[in-house]
């Protein structure tokens, strides 16, 4: 125990820390320019001068470690005059251009200058001069305001490990500077501008466009991006939104944000989004109202359940929508439509993930806490990169990593290049195969634990094949591991035997006590499947086949369940095909263009009888629908969350949508109409109710969501119910001996049918990129920005090439965000007979350069 | 006094291991590996040698602390950045005596348990390069560096660094962040390099001088060499002297040399039978003595007595013809220039400074600049991250204190009295 005096005030300490630290934990405020809570210590501002008893000079409260018995004084006439000459050399060259400057009022030099500075400059000699910086599309730089605490140097490069920027030059004439000039380096987090204490780094989103004293409110909320479910502050004036910022000590991403979360709200003010209901007129999509939208859809959906029974409608729910949206939903489809029909897209990765691991391994697996993440001493990551489809988890890997953790990465993920210990890249779809023999090697090493015996079986039962690749060195990390993290992505999840590499997953995570966690790239995958919004399971995770369950909700609901599964995800999108479906319900989503054969996929949509969207944009799918709902985006409604970790957050309502209506809402109108009826009259009614009848959100209050810390089973229980038996396996794995392979990629600036709506998003990433590795495109005689034909046996069209040094020969990745453009419209699948995902692989893809005009007209 | 530090140099190639050999060069490594690695610890202590760079702190205290440090390894750095302006003590070593640092080193190496050592070389010396290159190469050729060092089990591996022009990295933490390739900043302290040196292991850093001091201590005992200098302040010195003097040069003096006896005995007084006007007497960031005052006994302990610091025993020497305000602008700029940027007050002090010192010194001074000039030093004083900005403000300061009349003059009458003069 060390024991302090700062300002007359006794101060105990468990730990050795600045003193700079310590007076703050005793609410003492020591003024500094360069230090910041986040971020490691400089000492560069000598703003923190305190008097120590006992020693001759000032020290630096930053820098100086607290002993016992230090008696500390924070303020005198000394310090002052030291605080006031600090400020003063500051000032002399800096611009004074507080009534010009966006920083201003809420500017630290301007509060310092306020408190200590001197009232006026003696400086008359010539300022420095540094032209502003406009270049880039997102950050203004006015390297004159610059203070040189380096609090952005040390973000980017400690905190995000982006390494974009540093100071260049030296003395007076330091300034940031991003490398050579450009921004290839720069992940556009914009941490550095959160943690910037003055106007030399800006962002453009709102240039000049308000006062920080003009705000007039700000709401706490949950971003609206992955499933990380990052706490932000949504600044609005005049019911629009201004800026959305972290805040420092709030929420799980502690004030760090990505590129999407932080540049990507610019969608919900959009002048696309959809302001009336429409209804298809003779072909054409026509404005209605409410009322009429609502009878026509409750009039026809109740024709096809009478017609054809419930199992001719279908709904796919969504995982940007919020739980209690997605629990109208399937209570809707269930109660009113009398179907169990309910998907969502993330059967493509993190529902059959999660049903599968779980099956085996028991409820609740795959919620490793991105804190333990942090504290992981080895991590494994595998088929996909958390720093670009959860970014702010994939910082907690870097921070391992820079802690000294291990981090083997299994495939491609460029943003740790910087961070991992050794990468394993398979021949192209054997993962599941490398990841098997891995799994014999670590349990043969391995004590047998004999507590599960599926998954006790399914090990004895490998094969000890090997997809050609040595795992002796992945081995060794993985069993010099003490706290193991394993991170896992969807690509693994889109194969046809996608279930034998989940396997190996579970295994392996078995096998090692290690900690697991799926990547999600949408906010609320794990709400939409507690919500109870898959063919096969009630809320909290209750299958649906289960007479008791069944008999429990059905009790609760006032009327009857179906008894038998429902379609998953792309049966329905068959059944639709085949005639089988006759209407299907979509909240939130776009399967016309979000699945995989998308075109086939918009065909089958097209053949319905009636197809029902709710949703903020026309999206492909809107275009084709018989009745569209303008829902209510995620600014303007009430509702929770449930991220990766399982923890239940709330959305709060910012700015007001008088057009359009929340999703529940929409589905409790059609429901009563159908002669179902629902009273919720606010969100939080449903969360009531959810309480009630999850066994994992018991008791649940928005109340005690908005103090923190909600992580599930919240005074419930889960269900432990894993298997005995391995489901049987699917055929061997084909041999792929194609040049070129087309692959999905998920890049760090998009997410889809949000960011593609989002005009600083499309500024700093405005067209969709086929990455390639520099060894194939010089196969091809390619070069990085060649515009180029991209076809497969589904279609084509033209995109710009990115040579990508990361990537190796074999394939080419293409995201699936833009219009027209999307990689899914290119790819076939295959269900994988376990999962139900689709099976997204073998998509063989041939790349050709465009003729430009110079070279004369393709005679072909 | 017998030569120990500049030994043999008139002799053209004493840079050759044999020169050195022939001379015993070389027979103390095989005395200290007779001794424990501690046991040179203890001699060096009671050697009473101090370090050469500027603050004068015990050898041995220094690599005591380092000892009690339990990591490995531990990394032996020679500053050979002599960067501070009138310094070329080291460099007769470097380039005349390459042997005798390395030699050094090799025992310093030795009783620090260090197996890796670099010199951190200036990079305006390339002809000091080459030279210790090639001596490197020749001592590992006779077995005196490498793996196993004259069979006796020993390992010292040690190569060059050279620094890129930054005077800033003359300052042992900014040094060590070089020598990681990083950008020459000073590193906050504590912890000490000797607990969290390079790559964050105990690492000692010595100037070449302290270093090439060592095989002396080793070959005469610590005692014999504590009876050169002064009591507390031992062993010879070399005292580079420039300036209005009439035969410039590296003079090696017992410790604690009177100045006045440096500057007229030994580097034969004042040229062109011109008055003395002052003398920097240990660089350029120690501050100034007038011509009253140069009865001073140059040694760490005296120096600061009478106002001033040994410094690197650069003594600069400047006759009656000399504008004290030119200097002070002079060296500000310099400063400046070579602010790394890191805090403030020596970031923004030293420009504000220099600005204003030109404007006298071209004749705009004003009223209340000479105020103002100590109000800035006043701020930058004790404020500063390292040295840099204390020498800056210094220089400022001793230029006040002895020449403020010379300034006022300049503000006055807008013009330098001694360019008319002269």
């Amino acid at each position: 125990m060390i024991t302090i005096t700062i300002n007359g005030k006794n101060i105990k300490l468990d730990e050795p820390m600045s003193v700079l630290k310590a007076a703050g934990k005793a609410g003492i405020k020591i003024p500094t320019l360069c230090h910041h809570d986040a971020l490691e210590t400089y000492g560069g501002c000598r703003l923190c001068v305190v008097e120590v008893e006992r020693m001759p000079k000032l020290q630096n409260a930053c820098t100086l470690i607290a002993a016992d018995g230090m008696v500390i004084t924070t303020e005198s006439e000394v310090i002052s005059k030291v605080r006031r000459g600090i400020l003063e050399l500051l000032l002399i060259n800096h611009p004074l251009d507080c009534p010009y400057c966006d920083k201003a009022g809420e500017c630290e030099l301007q509060d310092l200058v306020d408190k200590y500075g001197p009232t006026v400059g003696r400086y008359t000699e010539i300022k420095r001069k540094v032209p502003a910086s406009h270049k880039d599309e997102i950050f203004v730089r006015n390297m004159d305001r610059c203070v040189v605490c380096t609090r952005c140097v040390r973000m980017c490069n400690k905190v995000q490990g982006a390494s974009a920027i540093d100071i260049i030059g030296r003395g007076n004439k330091s300034r940031m500077e991003p490398f050579s000039s450009a921004s290839f380096n720069c992940e556009y987090c914009g941490n550095c501008l959160s943690v910037c204490p003055v106007g030399a780094i800006l962002s453009r989103l709102y240039l000049h466009s308000f006062r920080p004293w003009q705000i007039d409110r700000e709401v706490e909320t949950v971003c609206s991006y992955c499933g990380v479910g990052c706490s932000v502050v949504v600044q609005v004036r005049d019911d629009s939104i201004k800026r959305v910022i972290p805040r420092f000590g709030l929420g799980l991403n502690n004030g760090l944000l990505c590129s999407r979360g932080r540049f990507g709200y610019e969608y919900i003010n959009s002048e696309e989004r959809l302001k009336e209901p429409l209804i298809r007129k003779n072909g054409k999509l026509e404005k209605s109202t409410w009322s009429e939208a609502i009878d026509f859809t409750a009039k026809k959906l109740t024709e096809i359940k009478n017609s054809h029974g419930g199992d001719a409608v279908a709904g796919i729910a969504s995982p940007r929508c919020t739980n209690e949206d997605n629990y109208v939903f399937q209570k809707f489809m269930r109660m009113a439509c009398g179907t169990n029909n309910i998907d969502s897209v993330s059967r493509m990765g993190f529902a059959s993930a999660q049903k599968y691991l779980e099956d085996l391994l028991g409820q609740g697996v795959t919620s490793n806490m991105i804190s333990g993440v942090k504290n992981a001493d080895t991590i494994l990551v595998v088929g996909g990169d958390p720093t670009a489809v959860n970014p702010i988890l994939g910082l907690a890997v870097r921070e391992a990593a820079r802690n000294g953790a291990a981090v083997a990465v299994i495939g491609e993920a460029k943003g740790l290049e910087k961070f991992k210990t050794l990468k394993v890249v398979p021949p192209v779809f054997r993962e599941a195969e490398l990841l098997e023999s891995l799994l014999s090697e670590v349990a043969e090493a391995k004590d047998p634990r004999n507590e599960r015996p599926a998954v006790d079986q399914g090990i004895s039962q490998l094969s000890g094949g090997s997809a050609g690749v040595d795992t002796g060195e992945l081995k060794k990390i993985l069993l010099d591991g003490k706290s193991i993290s394993i991170i896992l992505g969807s690509d693994l999840v889109q194969r046809a035997n996608g279930h034998r590499a989940l396997f190996a997953i579970a295994g392996l995570t078995y096998m090692l006590e290690a900690r697991l966690t799926l990547l999600s790239d949408r906010p609320n995958e794990q709400g939409l499947i507690d919500m109870g919004c898959l063919p096969d399971t009630l809320p909290g995770g209750r299958p649906v086949t289960v007479h008791d369950f069944r008999d429990k909700f059905e009790n609760e609901w006032n009327g009857t369940i179906p008894e038998n599964e429902g379609l998953s995800l792309l049966e329905i999108i068959e059944g639709a095909e085949n005639g089988n479906i006759k209407a299907l319900y979509v909240m939130g989503e776009n399967p016309a263009f979000n699945l995989p054969d998308s075109s086939s996929a918009r065909k089958a949509l097209e053949s319905l009888d009636l197809l029902v969207v709710q949703d903020i944009f026309l999206t492909e799918t809107a275009e084709i629908a018989d009745v569209v709902f303008p829902s209510s985006g995620w600014a303007e409604k009430q509702g929770t969350y449930t991220n990766l970790e399982r923890r239940i957050q709330l959305l709060n309502k910012a700015v007001g949508a008088s057009s359009s209506m929340e999703d529940w809402k929409i589905l409790k109108e059609v429901s009563i109409k159908m002669g179902y009826q629902m009273t919720y009259s606010s969100a939080e009614d449903v969360m009531d109710e959810i309480a009630t009848v999850s066994p994992l959100y018991s008791d649940l209050t928005y109340r005690e969501i908005s103090a923190g810390h909600c992580l599930w089973p919240y005074h419930g229980k889960p269900l432990r119910g894993e298997i005995n038996e391995l489901p049987a396996s699917a055929e061997a794995p084909e041999d792929y001996k194609e040049d070129l392979y087309l692959v999905i990629d998920k890049p760090l600036f998009h997410s889809g049918s949000l960011s593609r709506k989002s005009p600083a998003l499309r500024k700093i990433c405005p067209e969709p990129l086929l990455r390639i590795g520099p060894g194939h495109a010089q196969k091809l005689g390619l070069k990085d920005g060649d515009l180029v034909d991209v076809s497969t046996s589904k279609g084509g069209f033209d995109v710009t090439l990115s040579v990508d040094d990361c990537l190796g020969d074999g394939k080419v990745y293409l995201s699936n965000n833009f219009e027209d453009r999307g990689v899914l419209s290119l790819m076939g699948y295959r269900l994988d007979p376990v999962t139900k995902a689709p099976g997204i692989e073998g998509c063989a893809v041939k790349i050709q350069k465009k003729a430009d005009s110079s070279a004369g007209s393709d005679k072909s | 006094m017998e030569k120990i530090l500049l030994k043999n140099i008139e002799n053209p190639n004493s840079a050759d291991i044999r020169e050195y050999q022939k001379t015993g060069g070389y027979q103390s490594i095989s005395n200290a590996f007779e001794m424990q690695p501690r046991d040179v610890i203890e001699e060096v202590k009671s050697s009473g040698l101090r370090g050469r760079g500027g603050a004068g702190f015990p050898t041995a205290m220094k690599w005591n602390f380092a000892n009690a440090d339990p990591k490995f390894p531990k990394y032996l750095v020679c500053n050979a950045d002599e960067g501070e302006p009138g310094t070329f003590k080291d460099r007769p070593i470097l380039e005349k005596n390459p042997h005798l640092l390395i030699e050094g080193m090799v025992i310093s190496g030795y009783a620090l348990r260090a197996e890796y050592g670099y010199i951190y070389l200036r990079g305006e010396y390339p002809l000091a390069k080459d030279i210790l290159d090639n001596a490197i190469a020749q001592a590992r050729e006779k077995n005196y560096l490498g793996e196993n060092i004259l069979g006796k089990n020993v390992k010292f591996e040690l190569s060059v660094y050279q620094g890129a022009g930054a005077y800033i990295c003359g300052e042992e933490t900014a040094l060590i962040e070089s020598l990681e390739g990083k950008k020459g900043q000073p590193r906050s302290k504590p912890p000490f390099p000797v607990n969290v040196g390079a790559w964050e292991m105990p690492t000692i850093v010595n100037n070449v001088e302290t270093l090439s001091n060592v095989p002396y201590i080793i070959a005469i005992g610590g005692e014999a060499y504590s009876k050169i200098g002064r009591e507390d302040c031992t062993g010879p010195k070399l005292y580079c002297v420039s300036g209005h003097v009439v035969k410039p040069g590296v003079y090696e003096l017992p410790m604690g040399t009177n100045l006045r006896d440096i500057i007229y005995k030994h580097a034969g007084g004042i040229k062109n039978n011109k008055k003395l006007k002052a003398v920097l007497p240990g660089g350029i960031s120690t501050p100034v003595l007038p011509a009253d005052r140069i009865d001073c006994l140059m040694d760490f302990i005296s120096m600061p007595k009478h106002g001033s610091m040994l410094g690197s025993g650069a003594v600069i020497v400047m006759d009656e013809s000399v504008c004290m305000v030119k200097v002070a602008h002079r060296a500000l700029k310099f400063f400046e220039h070579e602010s790394c940027g890191k805090c403030v007050p020596c970031r923004e002090g030293t420009g504000w400074l220099r600005q204003i010192l030109g404007r006298i010194e071209s004749g705009k001074g004003k009223q209340g600049d000479i105020e103002l000039l100590s109000d800035i030093t006043d701020i930058m004083s004790g404020r500063t991250f390292c040295p840099l900005g204390d020498g800056a403000a210094g220089v400022v300061t001793g230029m006040l204190r002895h020449f403020r009349d010379e300034f006022e003059e300049h503000i006055k009458s807008g013009h330098c009295k001694l360019s008319i003069d002269n």
